[in-house]
């Protein structure tokens, strides 16, 4: 390999690009620019390369797949992803949650790639993938793998991404009879939020209940999701949030205190309990 | 292909950009924006810099016919995708029905958010002709503007939405 080259730069594949982020460890990948510009633009980063992935047609688009799964490619912008017909049942979560991020001019830039690489706690993805049961497929110097979207974020603003790895895409299971969805406290249209609950119904299994916004990671309780798999009452959705609310551990600032936000946690469950029972998808 | 310590000022290169269907032969370092060639090297400057961070939506402009935030575009990223600021946009008929309902509708006070609205606004007639109050508010809400409340900016894409459609019934 030559010398590292500063600029944009424009790999056509997968492998090009993870080489290049191998070549120059201060390069940055660079998807829909919604956060790494406006970050940019703080001084808060200034990269001397960026590997501009929009040329890359294996990270573009949502496909069906042979085993009936949905893959959403890491360059879908979230406006694609709000409209596409694929994510039926209990995935309709995911659909959901890029219908409210941010507004619709930034919908039509950012991506889920570079959205959940950010992982910052608040955004709209993080959750639903999480509840959704996706797996995150990543491309590296070092081949390509899949994990669990559970075990993708790690800690604020951190995930299981290695240096020189990318996200290529979010991979959602068969499609499932059940509903799914997606419920978002905000202080005005646009915001991050200050709590969110995604909810996924598998009519034939398990119940996945998912708390945003309120830890360093997506919110989330094995006894809880057994306990609505059995029971969706509303004492039984009480006992749940509870048992999420012991594991949250929120934080007080603009958007609300950590006391306001623990109050969410019940109201938004049940809320997303119901809409996922009737299937509405709003 | 020379190569710069890392720690180099930002170097400006050539970035050839097609804007308003015109070919655009620019220079920009990496971290220049769209916004930032549009403004001060085109002097096109109906895209305000209001918060410079994706927020404000003053800075809207069409990529690629699509609305996007040039704050958040990289200039060397808008290779090879068209853009079209409100400049280019003004022979519409679409545009220009919205242009006379804000006017006719005091749809702006300082005017600072107007060339983002009417950009959006654009879009919005595009894909719903007749949007009802809760479809402007939700497409617009990525605009924000300070002065007016709204109510005048929402009547005023509803009154451009209602004169197009009856210029196209009476064209009919």
């Amino acid at each position: 390999m030559s010398a590292v080259q500063h600029g944009m730069l424009w790999p056509r594949t997968v492998d090009e690009a993870t080489a290049m982020l191998a070549d120059d460890p201060d390069a940055r990948p660079l998807a829909g620019g919604a956060t790494l510009v406006a970050m940019m633009n703080a001084r808060v980063l200034e990269p001397q390369t960026l590997v501009n992935l929009s040329r890359i047609d294996e990270l573009r688009g949502i496909r069906g797949e042979a085993d009936g799964g949905v893959r959403i490619g890491a360059f879908t912008r979230h406006a694609e992803t709000a409209a596409c017909a694929l994510m039926r049942g209990p995935a309709a979560v995911v659909r959901q949650a890029a219908s409210k991020i941010a507004n619709a001019t930034v919908r039509n830039m950012g991506t889920i790639g570079g959205s959940i690489s950010f992982a910052d706690p608040g955004l709209d993805y993080p959750p639903a993938i999480v509840a959704a049961g996706a797996s995150v497929e990543i491309a590296g110097p070092s081949g390509r793998r899949r994990i669990a979207a559970a075990d993708f974020f790690v800690d604020w603003y951190t995930t299981a991404l290695q240096p020189g790895e990318i996200v290529i895409a979010v991979l959602l299971g068969a499609p499932r009879m059940g509903g799914g969805a997606y419920v978002k406290h905000a202080r005005v249209a646009g915001d991050y939020a200050t709590a969110s609950a995604a909810v996924c119904i598998d009519a034939a299994g398990p119940v996945r209940a998912v708390i945003g916004s309120c830890g360093s990671t997506p919110v989330r309780d094995d006894d809880a999701d057994a306990l609505l798999s059995g029971d969706r009452s509303d004492a039984a959705i009480d006992r749940a949030a509870a048992l999420l609310e012991a594991r949250a551990d929120p934080l007080d600032d603009v958007r609300g205190s950590a006391e306001y936000r623990r109050l969410l946690i019940p109201r938004l469950l049940l809320r997303a309990v119901r809409r996922a029972e009737a299937g509405t998808d709003t | 292909m020379s190569v710069t310590a890392t720690t180099a000022k930002p170097v400006s290169t050539r970035v050839e950009l097609e804007i308003n269907g015109v070919a655009a032969d620019v220079r920009a370092g990496l971290s220049t924006t769209l916004l930032t060639v549009l403004r001060d090297e085109l002097h096109l400057t109906a895209a305000k810099r209001g918060c410079n961070q994706g927020v404000c939506g003053a800075c809207t402009v069409e990529i690629d016919g699509v609305p996007m935030r040039s704050c958040l575009s990289l200039a060397h990223g808008c290779v090879e995708r068209p853009v079209r600021t409100l400049e280019g946009l003004l022979e519409t008929p679409r545009m220009q029905a919205l242009q006379r309902a804000f006017a006719a509708s005091g749809a702006f006070q300082c005017g600072f958010c107007t060339p983002g609205m009417l950009v959006a606004a654009h879009a919005l007639l595009a894909a719903d002709p007749t949007p009802d109050d809760a479809a402007v508010r939700r497409e617009l809400s990525g605009n924000l503007c300070r002065c007016t409340g709204y109510a005048r900016i929402v009547a005023a894409v509803q009154d451009a939405a209602a004169a197009i459609n009856a210029s196209g019934e009476a064209a009919s």
